[in-house]
């Protein structure tokens, strides 16, 4: 930015830092506070209540919390059967089995998936993006990694390298270190730097680093691109010593087929170039004299001596006589509007016959076999040196200003960087290990925002000078240093972070909760659930699950919800069917991602807040806006998901309109109706079940639909 | 509205039934300060509402043509004594080689129009003709001599999408929001090159352009699903508000909930004044006729106009109207520069048209008229008679908003090359309609993504076009 950038190499000197920011310092377990609650959680949450004098909110009603907990977890609301087993589980520890048994569900895994593919930035296709077709394969690997809770370290370290390591990471272990083989499917992992080659060979490292430092150790490093970062303890020159780490990355494409299907796709493209060649000789053997009578006409437009350059065959012209012919080559290409112009009618009639002709046989290209794109690492990059780049524009490194790889900042012990496994493994030591302050604590934060509605730091991926300093510092390490006790099990943090007091409790605040609402209007020391509005995934997802038209089946290509137009060819390199049959398939398949020649994220995704994967979304913004209004109350969406929800309403249950409107709250806002909604309900319907229709809208446009309290 | 008895029994939670608020809209009755239509009360930053001093221009109206105008062939004539001859040429496009390549002639014949006697080509005769309201510059420059890569620097004054930077409409509905509470701030018409003519970017979804159609549905989603009827509708409205009552009152602190409510109405006071806004019933012939409505080859483009008329008459701030957009843009005439004569045809009429009644009704003095590209085009040849890219030199003009009438501004150099007289990076241009707007370059400002982001990084109004 032409603002703060020194134009040139020089890298200004900067002040030292007299205190160390919280966020770098290491993580030390803190000791409970005194309390009788079971959840440590707990502990923190209400001893800091306690000592502001909040009185904090009950917990909510089972039924309130069963959908809380479903579409949090899984993004899917709670079926009528599962309402009826949860409410009439009287156990003292239904609730925990039920948290259970959500965590294990594969949906839970597409839910929090998606969550975390926004923070690294997942899209079907940017403006360049090599690594587009099979890019899904990446997103499967995160559901799977996530449904079967692979170690947190784990799951960042096979993003990186695409190796498992044999022992948990020990900054201070010497020597080489044995790694496991990779399995069958962890290249898929590599997914999320394959994600960031573009046009440039540097766009890789750059995307890498952009991902990795936000997402993983919560600094948002790419201002030091250009300048040094105003604010955070990263000066420019660390920032290529990071991007140094990846600079000898290259992408690697594989092919998805056994040896049977690719003999196969080459004998097709053989045998169709087998056809094609005469049908191209009668083309261009037909266009030949026209042509010939193009360039001739061209040939005397131009002076003389140019012209004699031109008539002389290519070999016999001289290095001088070579150039002005390639300066003149343009005006001598003849295109095919040209040529066809030049045809009489009848001529170009027969023209284009024979060419409709020759396109007629396709020649079956190599892509149609499913391929991958990987990184790898290229020795002869990795020979290369690394340099500033001079503004951060990737054609312009400064040659005089060259750099080492790196850390972004020194844990201790401080030992110098060993490359011997390569420099990513040692950067992905470096970064998972338990030395490392911000890896644990950047994870378990987000893990808390996702369940919360809100992070115990506000700024998710900002840990830095302006992201602020966390409501319940104590809790957070408590939480960074259990993480790393039990292996860092995500699911295990799940559990503690739902099943907490905390977690469970009413998000409405009457009158009684005056002073409580005074002292804290913005709820950061939690003593009331925070309202939530659906995401745009879940409130497709609860649509469609209430009509009965939503298919569960998870993997796979995304899917397009726009139907019918003329981009529909091109989007189909991307997406595939929206679902089988009548099904519509979940909103975490939906297509996105950025481009600017076409829409490619549809209106849908953008009007409920969901970001392209430009950049890594690590808070998408709750907007209440008239297109959202509009969405719900005219889109064919939801008219088809009305029309199918009032059938089945009429179908299913047995008992008339009064049974139809039970199960209508029971599908929709995940509980029964009081007796005077009933009764409301019916008077609308006015004995009429052809106004079902109009009823599933309501229910769908109302605020307790679009709201999880 | 809480002080009726009546309707307090009514409605219990204090809000107003939806039939009674359609009967009494343009009452003014909801007196709420918002700052579009699209207002809402999330995390994004909210407009700051009024201009920094008086505005010259209360709208504008933004035509962009798609693929790259030649100048040359316009408003920027040259002699034809360099036609013929080999000069140095730097490809744009395919052709990144530097090469020579020989001038081709111009084949237009410019005549001198109006008082001012600014020579416009044979392609713009009605454009002529209202030339003395018009500031021609001539010295536009910016550094991308690929499409879209152009458009977006043209359109956000940035370069590259490493951020995601704001159309310089969203930046005006940010920082000023809507006059009229029924419709958006910032609309496009017409289709763009590039989805980024209509992003909100970084400034929020809240203040991207609206797309708007001359047609039967304006806007996406405005109307019911066909088996609705009106009356159904309106029944279902006072229901919701019934159903919606117990959960607001329960969460009445949380600002979120009150949004909602207002998003409903501003959804339901855009079914009514949108279609009002597309409707031309009410306009005489001898006003269609002058946009060439009443003309096949002017028709489409003379509908999307007089609707860009009737938007700013209406209060929307930021009218973007792009013009044989999609792919590439229309104006992409690398194989043959009479290509653009078509165009031409299509839009001179309609302009004219646009400058001539927004006279006659007195809004041109308050409403800003833009005609851009994304950059000019060669004087040397690709293919024969075709024009490669030329950011290095091209026309923008300006008519109404406060903006010197009948003024020709910079020049470029003899072939019609680079801009050498007083050159303008296209940021000047921006900066000179936040400047007619009433607005400071300051208020085009935000601190996001831990970083200043601004409309103009570097740029200045163009003084000498401002009356």
């Amino acid at each position: 930015m032409a603002v703060f950038g020194p134009a040139t190499g020089a890298v200004p000197v900067r002040k030292p830092s007299t205190e160390v920011w919280w966020s770098l310092k290491p993580v030390v377990k803190p000791t409970l506070p005194e309390g009788a609650e079971p959840n440590p959680v707990d502990r923190f949450i209400n001893a800091e209540l306690r000592i502001r004098g909040i009185r904090a909110v009950g917990a909510a009603d089972k039924a309130t919390l069963l959908r809380r907990a479903h579409l949090d977890l899984t993004g899917l609301p709670p079926s009528p059967a599962e309402q009826e087993a949860f409410l009439a589980d009287t156990s003292a520890d239904a609730y925990e089995k039920l948290v259970d048994r959500l965590l294990d569900d594969r949906q839970h895994a597409v839910r929090y998936a998606r969550r975390w593919l926004d923070v690294l930035r997942y899209a079907d296709a940017d403006e360049r993006m090599v690594a587009a077709p099979g890019i899904h394969l990446w997103r499967d690997w995160v559901i799977n990694a996530l449904h079967e809770d692979m170690p947190y370290d784990q799951f960042v370290q096979l993003q990186l390298t695409g190796r498992r390591a044999n022992e948990r990471t020990q900054m201070s272990a010497t020597g080489y270190r044995s790694r496991r083989e990779p399995r069958p499917g962890d290249e898929f992992a590599l997914g999320l730097l394959a994600r960031g080659a573009g046009e440039n060979p540097q766009d890789l490292a750059i995307n890498a680093v952009d991902t990795v430092s936000t997402a993983f150790m919560g600094m948002t490093v790419g201002c030091a691109k250009c300048h040094d970062h105003v604010y955070d303890p990263v000066s420019q020159r660390e920032y290529y010593a990071m991007k140094a780490l990846f600079d000898p990355l290259v992408l690697r494409k594989i092919t998805l087929a056994g040896p049977a299907e690719l003999m196969e796709s080459n004998k097709a493209m053989a045998e169709a170039e087998k056809r094609r060649a005469p049908l191209e000789k009668a083309v261009n053997d037909f266009a030949a004299p026209y042509r010939a009578k193009l360039r001739e006409e061209r040939l005397l437009m131009l002076p003389p001596e140019i012209q004699a350059v031109m008539r002389k065959p290519e070999n016999r012209r001289t290095v001088g006589e070579q150039k002005i012919a390639d300066d003149y080559f343009p005006v001598l290409r003849i295109d095919e509007d040209k040529l066809t112009g030049a045809m009489p009618e009848e001529v170009r009639r027969t023209y284009e016959e024979l060419r409709s002709r020759l396109n007629g046989v396709e020649v079956p290209r190599g892509q149609a076999l499913p391929v991958f794109y990987t990184v790898e690492t290229d020795p002869l990059r990795e020979k290369e040196k690394s340099h500033v780049l001079i503004s951060g524009d990737p054609s312009r490194p400064d040659l005089q200003n060259e750099v080492q790889p790196g850390w972004p900042f020194a844990t201790a012990p401080a030992l110098p960087p060993d490359f011997r496994d390569g420099r990513i493994e040692a950067f992905t030591d470096w970064l998972t290990a338990l030395e490392n302050p911000l890896f644990a604590r950047v994870a378990v934060n987000r893990l808390w925002q996702w369940h919360f509605g809100g992070g115990l730091v506000r700024n998710p991926s900002d840990f830095g000078e302006l992201g602020g300093r966390p409501s319940h510092p104590a809790l957070l390490d408590w939480l960074a240093a259990e993480f790393v006790e039990c292996g860092y099990s995500m699911r295990h943090m799940h559990w503690l972070m739902v099943t907490s007091e905390a977690y469970r409790r009413g998000s409405a605040a009457g009158v009684e909760f005056q002073e409580s609402q005074q002292l804290d209007p913005a709820d950061t020391l939690l003593w009331h659930f925070r309202l939530q509005r659906l995401e745009a995934e879940p409130v497709w997802d609860s649509l469609h699950a209430a009509a009965g038209i939503l298919d569960l089946q998870t993997g796979g290509r995304s899917f397009d919800i726009r139907e019918g137009d003329g981009e529909k060819n091109r989007r189909r390199e991307l997406s595939d069917k929206a679902g089988s049959g009548n099904l519509k398939r979940r909103g975490a398949y939906i297509v996105r991602g950025y481009s600017s020649s076409r829409d490619v994220t549809p209106d849908f995704l953008r009007t409920f807040d969901v970001d392209d994967g430009r950049e890594p979304c690590p808070v998408r913004t709750q907007t209440v806006t008239a297109p959202q209004a509009l969405f719900l109350m005219n889109s064919p969406d939801v008219d088809r998901a009305c029309a199918q929800l009032a059938e089945r309403l009429e179908r299913e249950p047995e008992g008339g309109l009064p049974a139809a409107v039970d199960l209508a709250w029971r599908l929709v806002f995940s509980r029964l109706p009081s007796a005077a909604e009933k009764a409301g309900a019916l008077q609308y319907l006015e004995n009429d079940a052809a106004r079902l229709k109009e009823l599933c809208w309501l229910m769908f446009n109302s605020d307790e639909f679009i709201y999880v309290r | 509205m809480s002080g009726d008895p009546l309707l307090s029994k009514l409605y219990p939670c204090g809000r107003i039934a939806r039939r009674r608020f359609i009967h009494q809209l343009g009452g003014g009755f909801l007196g709420l300060a918002l700052g579009g239509i699209w207002a809402e009360a999330g995390e994004a930053p909210q407009p700051a509402g009024l201009p920094d001093r008086p505005p010259k221009a209360k709208s504008v109206i933004f035509l962009f043509m798609c693929g790259g105008v030649s100048h040359i062939d316009t408003f920027d004539p040259k002699d034809n004594k360099w036609a013929g001859k080999l000069i140095d040429a730097v490809g744009f496009g395919d052709n990144l080689a530097e090469m020579r390549r020989p001038v081709i002639p111009c084949l237009r014949t410019f005549k001198h129009y109006g008082k001012s006697g600014i020579p416009v080509s044979d392609w713009f005769p009605h454009v002529g003709g209202v030339i003395d309201d018009i500031a021609v510059v001539r010295s536009m420059w910016c550094h991308e001599g690929n499409h879209f890569p152009a458009v977006i620097e043209t359109t956000t004054g940035q370069r590259g999408r490493q951020f995601d930077h704001p159309a310089l409409g969203s930046w005006v509905s940010h920082a000023l929001g809507s006059a009229n509470q029924n419709l958006p701030s910032f609309v496009n018409i017409g289709r763009p090159s590039s989805p980024v003519q209509l992003t909100g970017g970084y400034l929020g979804a809240s203040v991207a352009a609206t797309p708007f159609q001359a047609g039967q549905t304006p806007v996406p989603n405005l109307y019911p699903p066909r088996d609705g009827t009106r009356t159904g509708r309106d029944r279902q409205m006072e229901m919701l508000e019934t159903m919606n009552c117990e959960f607001r009152e329960t969460y009445a602190v949380n600002s979120d909930i009150q949004a909602r409510a207002k998003a409903y109405e501003l959804a339901a006071r855009m079914q009514l004044s949108a279609p009002e806004a597309v409707d031309f019933s009410s306009e005489p012939d001898h006003v269609k006729s002058l946009y060439g409505i009443d003309e096949k080859e002017t028709q489409e483009f003379g509908k999307q106009l007089l609707l860009a008329r009737r938007l700013a008459e209406r209060g929307v701030r930021f009218i973007q109207i792009c013009h044989a957009g999609g792919g590439n843009g229309g104006w992409d005439a690398h194989g043959d520069i009479s290509t653009h004569a078509p165009h031409c045809r299509a839009t001179d009429k309609p302009i004219a048209g646009l400058i001539r009644d927004l006279k006659q009704r007195g809004m041109l003095d308050e409403t800003l008229v833009v005609w851009t590209s994304e950059f000019g085009r060669t004087p040397w040849s690709q293919n024969t008679t075709g024009r490669d890219h030329n950011p290095k030199g091209y026309t923008s003009w300006m008519a109404g908003g406060g903006i010197k009438g009948g003024v020709i501004h910079g020049g470029t150099d003899e072939v019609g090359y680079k801009a050498v007289d007083s050159p303008h990076y296209c940021s000047d241009l921006h900066a000179t309609i936040i400047h007619q707007l009433g607005m400071n370059l300051a208020s085009m400002e935000v601190h996001t993504l831990g970083r200043t982001m601004r409309l103009v990084e570097d740029g200045t109004r163009i003084r000498e076009i401002i009356a």
